[in-house]
């Protein structure tokens, strides 16, 4: 068990592209860090620099307080799950967890025999252990990988995307295994995944990445509640933030659809901007008809013509397309590319109350609270209005 | 054009192939158990009148043969072996590292394979003659290597760019050296490729004719296919021809095994179930 350290991580490629941009990261003994980014972002890059199938190009790798740089893989004592598992077909079950047993030599059969057994009690293989992985299913590999990881003494557990080739309901399964194999023996673990359910409920906490650089390091509440940037926003929750282009005039915010006056402490974050960025997510919005009225005071209701409506059960969406100026679209256009998300026309996203009876084609009643809006200045993509967002959530 | 009428037209397609191509061994078999002394005469058939085991006398009692024969399996199994060894180390890095110069030597080894023997017999029979290894088994050895080589690194390196990249890179994490993750994890999952390249190296060794000839000249060195064209059979008025058959219904025999035995070896499919997808 250690903790692991990188201070100023830099890998660069021969043509001088730089896939991990100085990231510094601390990941204490025994925490669940989640490293999350869209694809490219460098996180399994990172994950390989710490288990040393990369070379680091400058910075330092420190594990337990050691420098390991130079150190190869074999010598570093981590434990790694591979995206498609790496399982050694031509070995049983039994044979393939007891591999890294056998390698050391210093442990006798009956030793090695109890190990594995215990390993696969743990991960419920008792039964396959005499088969081989071909005839396994994929959440029967998966557990293998993971077996073939516990059974050593690692310092730490690196997770390199495991669940991406699974079905969704095994995922789900899956998941909930990790995180209960994880809390039980308490060893560090660093989990990569391009999935940002995963990275919330899993982690202590979660590093999201974009283009090599660390856009946050945060507890999963936290990059929800107060996201530091843009990025970070419409990465995390789902639906996405809903971006709306806006403009400051006179503690006036414009959005196309409403004006209203901003609180003060939301017009002194602003300050001069003219043109800005507001994000506000799916649920912080309401159908007014539906609220009373203690609720619905100092919020801000405006019309809205609903365009389609998706009933999922527990909850609803509703569309509200909206008409958005040319560059402000364009901006936006290119952040919806990085985040992989495909908005081809400018329209709001609202997560309504299922017993709300607004319908396709229809004019409604919308209520958000201002102080529940993040402002992102439009150029850098930064989210000014953190710091309020911190007093917001505590009072509400 | 319904589904019988086509597959009746491969059958009968496939028999007249089936015969074509095994007409010759039909022959050769079928001269082998005739009487070397009647088998041209007047009422000769297809096949022998009487099966007679004579000419199978003839070859075993004859030293040329015996000692030809033990010339071709042991040069066989050497070049083989060394083969074999030599490819898998090659082909390993060829397939997993980038070295400069890579594919100067792929070329080199490719342009090897395709160089005409016939044009290397003479300066080789000078050049053996001077360093003494004429009329030896490491004289035929070196050159065969030199022409199974190329093939074999071929082969192999084919083999081993399908087994994927993470079965080591698993191996190295879980405490492996390269050379143990080499030995334990990619050597049995390369296995039909060791067994394609050494059967594809045995039979090269084992019916080269040209080298054979012009770099051996006692039963020293000499292999089977050389020896059979000094073939006399039993004596001098006898045609040597179904004792020479018989010669080669011997030497046939050893492939014929080696590919009943290993054909199944020769299939890939062992990696299933590593990876996914």
């Amino acid at each position: 068990m250690a903790e692991i350290i990188m201070k100023n991580v830099v890998k660069k490629y021969g043509d001088g592209f730089p896939a991990v941009n100085d990231v510094s990261l601390e990941i204490a003994d025994g925490e669940f860090m989640i490293l999350v980014g869209p694809s490219g972002c460098g996180k399994s890059t990172l994950l390989r620099m710490i288990v040393g199938l990369e070379d680091i190009t400058s910075g330092d790798m420190l594990i337990g307080g050691e420098r390991v740089n130079d150190k190869a893989p074999r010598d570093r004592n981590l434990a790694m799950v591979f995206q498609n598992y790496a399982l050694y077909p031509h070995l049983s079950v039994f044979e393939n967890i007891a591999f890294p047993l056998r390698l050391r030599k210093k442990l006798s059969e009956e030793e090695i025999r109890a190990k594995v057994e215990a390993a696969a009690e743990t991960l419920e293989l008792t039964e396959h252990l005499d088969r081989k992985p071909s005839n396994l299913s994929g959440g029967q590999r998966q557990r293998v990988a993971m077996g073939r990881a516990i059974v050593r003494d690692a310092d730490a557990f690196l997770f390199d995307e495991p669940l991406s080739n699974l079905d969704a309901k095994l995922r789900g399964q899956m998941r909930t295994e990790i995180l209960r194999m994880q809390r039980r023996l308490g060893i560090t673990t660093v989990y990569v995944t391009h999935d940002q359910t995963e990275a919330m409920t899993l982690g202590d906490r979660v590093a999201l990445l974009r283009k090599g650089a660390i856009q946050q390091v945060a507890t999963p509440r936290e990059l929800y509640e107060r996201p530091t940037n843009m990025f970070v926003a419409g990465f995390i929750g789902s639906p996405p933030m809903n971006f709306v282009p806006a403009e400051c005039v006179d503690g006036q915010l414009k959005l196309p659809f409403v004006s209203f006056d901003l609180p003060p402490e939301m017009r002194e974050a602003v300050g001069d901007r003219h043109h800005v960025m507001v994000g506000i997510r799916p649920e912080r919005f309401e159908d007014a008809s539906v609220l009373d009225e203690s609720h619905s005071s100092g919020g801000v209701t405006f019309a809205a013509d609903v365009e389609v409506i998706e009933w999922l059960g527990n909850e609803q969406y509703a569309y509200i397309p909206y008409d958005a100026s040319e560059e402000m679209t364009a901006s936006l256009n290119e952040l919806e590319k990085e985040l992989d998300s495909e908005r081809m026309r400018s329209q709001l996203v609202v997560a309504l109350d299922p017993a709300s009876a607004i319908t396709d084609r229809s004019k409604a009643e919308i209520w958000f609270d201002p102080r529940h809006l993040h402002i992102f200045d439009a150029e850098s993509g930064d989210n000014l209005t953190n710091a309020i967002a911190a007093a917001t959530t505590a009072a509400t | 054009m319904d589904g019988r009428k086509t597959s009746n037209w491969w059958t009968v397609w496939g028999v007249v192939i089936l015969l074509w191509a095994a007409f010759p061994l039909v022959w050769m078999l079928s001269l082998a158990f005739k009487d070397p002394a009647t088998f041209r005469s007047g009422e000769a058939s297809f096949f022998p009148a009487e099966w007679t085991w004579t000419n199978f006398e003839t070859v075993f009692s004859d030293d040329l043969f015996t000692s030809a024969l033990r010339n071709s399996f042991g040069i066989a199994v050497i070049a083989t072996a060394i083969s074999v060894v030599i490819a898998m180390f090659a082909a390993y890095a060829i397939a997993r590292l980038d070295f400069r110069g890579k594919k100067l030597l792929l070329s080199m080894a490719l342009g090897i394979a395709m160089f005409p023997q016939a044009a290397l017999v003479g300066p080789l029979f000078n050049m053996w003659r001077g360093l003494g290894i004429y009329d030896t088994w490491i004289g035929l050895i070196i050159p065969y290597l030199t022409f199974a080589l190329p093939l074999s690194i071929w082969t192999m390196s084919a083999f081993f760019r399908q087994i994927p990249w993470e079965m080591e890179q698993a191996a190295q994490v879980d405490g492996a050296t390269a050379w143990q993750a080499f030995r334990k994890v990619i050597v049995p999952l390369a296995a039909p490729g060791v067994f394609t390249t050494g059967i594809l190296t045995f039979f090269f060794c084992w019916n080269e004719f040209l080298l054979a000839i012009s770099l051996t000249s006692t039963d020293q060195a000499r292999t089977v296919p050389a020896a059979l064209s000094f073939f006399t059979g039993a004596s001098q008025f006898e045609s040597p021809v179904t004792a020479v058959m018989a010669a080669s219904v011997v030497v046939t025999i050893p492939v014929v095994i080696l590919v009943l035995v290993f054909q199944r070896r020769i299939v890939a499919g062992l990696t299933a179930g590593a990876v996914k997808g």
